[in-house]
């Protein structure tokens, strides 16, 4: 680190910070913001989760009593298990779509595959609220397609935003329109690394392409899916836009049938301005979100090895 | 769901006998045809959309609502222009994207071309520091930062949706990749003719990078176009309300009917977005797995 050669083959020290300063202030307005904006305020939110922070002032100081208030709340569990019902209904599927129409997207045999990659990804460079206001319109009561459908064929329309059995099944449907597209990029990069030839070994001892896909793609593919599953875990977790449009505003719905803990996290920081505790669901959200990452990474690592 | 590496169905030194061939065009077309089934499923919600924003309003309280539009017309468009918050909100999208943009692609191509070129102490060290920080759940400063904002008096302002960004890890991240083939000897010639550190970044490096520094803008201004929870927590007036916002106020306002307009101008804020996609798809789909992959 103290001798980097260069190009022209003379290697030379590093000059001390006083005699070359440039380098330290072309790079310091990212400490600076880091400090006031990411690392302070991550500090100074754990402070804010142990005192009665209702609006702009603090209140007492009442120690892990958020916390407390946290775990007995019926809503905040109401949250998680809509939050892993959402995760259930999205992320495997997800992950297992996203790989299959890489593979297909990446397969000489299919003809317009640039075609059908822009397809696949276009909704992803769509607004996260205009995902939700489009789905919602989709599936509105009056004026929705898929009643409209239902309709012309004389049978019954659905309340599909406000019945408790359809509205997180609307939003998984939104949640995979979204985002497979994402996650087939990020598969179509890492399917680039496997060498052709183990694909050619295999043909040779007569494996055909289900068991290729299963015997090959998948084992290599590990450390790319690991990767999906992490960042697609994070985001569930956070989820907030699409529900928001979907069914208008931070409540989650009708009987709070969609209300996930981004919402509930939302609705309890901005919405009644308990800051206190709203800081408190953050922490416990992001060591749930750490948890499962650590878990995640383990279970990975020995399936690679 | 196969994975197929054999060459072209023509390549005559490939050319095998005539059953497996005839087995290969029927799995094709069977692949074409899910591929594009597929596809279309993908296109619905789009179609939907612009369908919807070309529909007048006499079909929308017609029982059933014909699938299938009767008369198009561009009556929501002309409604959508009259109403003066919708222009509003699309002048303040584009006012804070050029505010976003700007600045992250100066201050993050100045850190990425330093960490990239410039030799210093500490310098790996403090590079990991950057990367690091992208792991640091993003949720958890949000009530704070809300906090210090409004001690700033900063609520209202576009200033907590612009400075915070300003220097981010990613941005510095992919200008490091992209200034790292600068050669040094054009540097070092800068150097030799007493172009001081901060001109050499200015006359020499910005002019050789641009095709990453136009990456940069995309992305850049796709987040901040497309943005929705932060304008949401930080701005108060509906005059400086930003298009993301004001579709979802308007989707709100239950009492009135106006999905048309709500349509519409989904279909307006999706025109520009689609256009940087078109043009520039390449860059944008390295970037998405530039993070990922080493």
């Amino acid at each position: 680190m103290t001798a980097i050669p260069t190009t022209t083959g003379i290697t030379h020290r590093p000059k001390p910070w006083w005699r070359n300063p440039y380098p330290y202030i072309f790079i310091s307005p990212f400490y600076i913001l880091f400090v006031l904006f990411g690392l302070g305020p991550i500090i100074f939110s754990l402070v804010v989760s142990m005192y009665d922070w209702r609006g702009v002032r603090p209140g007492d100081f009442i120690f892990l009593e958020n916390y407390i208030t946290l775990f007995k709340e019926p809503n905040f569990y109401k949250s998680l298990a809509n939050t892993v019902y959402i995760w259930l209904g999205t992320v495997p599927v997800m992950i297992f779509l996203a790989l299959v129409f890489a593979v297909l997207l990446n397969s000489k045999l299919v003809r317009w595959r640039g075609a059908f990659r822009t397809v696949y990804f276009l909704p992803v460079v769509t607004s996260l609220i205009i995902t939700g206001l489009i789905f919602a319109s989709l599936f509105s009561t009056s004026y929705g397609l898929a009643n409209n459908i239902l309709t012309h064929f004389g049978l019954e329309p659905v309340q599909w935003l406000s019945d408790s059995r359809y509205m997180k099944l609307i939003l998984i449907l939104a949640i995979l329109w979204r985002w497979t597209g994402n996650d087939m990029v990020i598969m179509l990069a890492g399917l680039q690394s496997i060498p052709m030839e183990i694909y050619e070994a295999a043909r040779v001892d007569g494996a055909n392409e289900v068991q290729n896909f299963w015997h090959i793609t998948v084992p290599l593919m590990i450390p790319v899916i690991l990767f999906d599953l992490i960042i697609s875990t994070i985001g569930t977790f956070n989820l907030f836009e699409e529900p928001y449009a979907l069914f208008g505003g931070p409540g989650g719905g009708v009987r709070g049938a969609a209300l996930v803990t981004g919402l509930y996290l939302y609705s309890n920081a901005f919405v009644n301005a308990r800051f206190g505790f709203g800081s408190s669901i953050a922490w416990v959200l992001a060591a749930i979100i750490f948890a499962l990452s650590m878990i995640q990474l383990k279970v990975g690592s020995r399936k690679i090895q | 769901m196969a994975q197929f590496v054999q060459p072209a169905l023509n390549s005559p030194a490939h050319r095998r006998p005539l059953m497996p061939r005839v087995k290969r065009l029927a799995t094709r077309t069977l692949l074409t045809i899910s591929l594009i089934v597929i596809g279309l499923a993908f296109l619905l919600p789009f179609y939907w959309m612009v369908v919807s924003s070309l529909r007048p309003i006499s079909e929308w309280y017609a029982r059933p609502m014909p699938l299938i539009l009767q008369s198009p017309t561009l009556e929501n468009y002309i409604l959508l222009f009259q109403r003066a918050d919708f222009g509003r909100g699309a002048l303040n999208t584009v006012f804070l994207c050029i505010l976003t943009v700007m600045t992250q692609v100066f201050f993050c191509s100045l850190a990425g071309y330093t960490f990239a070129k410039l030799n210093f102490k500490g310098r790996n060290g403090l590079f990991i520091f950057i990367l690091a920080t992208m792991m640091i759940p993003s949720g958890v400063g949000m009530i704070p930062n809300f906090i210090i904002m409004s001690r700033l008096h900063w609520v209202d302002t576009y200033l907590p949706l612009v400075v915070p960004g300003i220097a981010n890890a990613f941005g510095i991240f992919w200008m490091r990749q992209y200034c790292q083939s600068i050669p040094d000897e054009l540097l070092d010639a800068a150097r030799i003719d007493g172009c001081g550190e901060f001109g050499i970044f200015w006359r020499v490096v910005l002019p050789v990078i641009k095709p990453a520094l136009a990456s940069l803008a995309i992305f850049v201004f796709l987040a901040t176009w497309n943005d929705f929870l932060s304008p949401l927590v930080f701005l108060r007036s509906p005059d400086k309300f930003t298009i993301q916002l004001w579709l979802s106020v308007v989707s709100r306002q239950a009492n009135i009917f106006q999905p048309h307009l709500v349509m519409a101008g989904s279909v307006l804020s999706s025109i520009p977005i689609l256009i940087v996609f078109a043009t520039l798809q390449r860059y944008f789909m390295a970037g998405l797995t530039a993070g990922s992959l080493k």
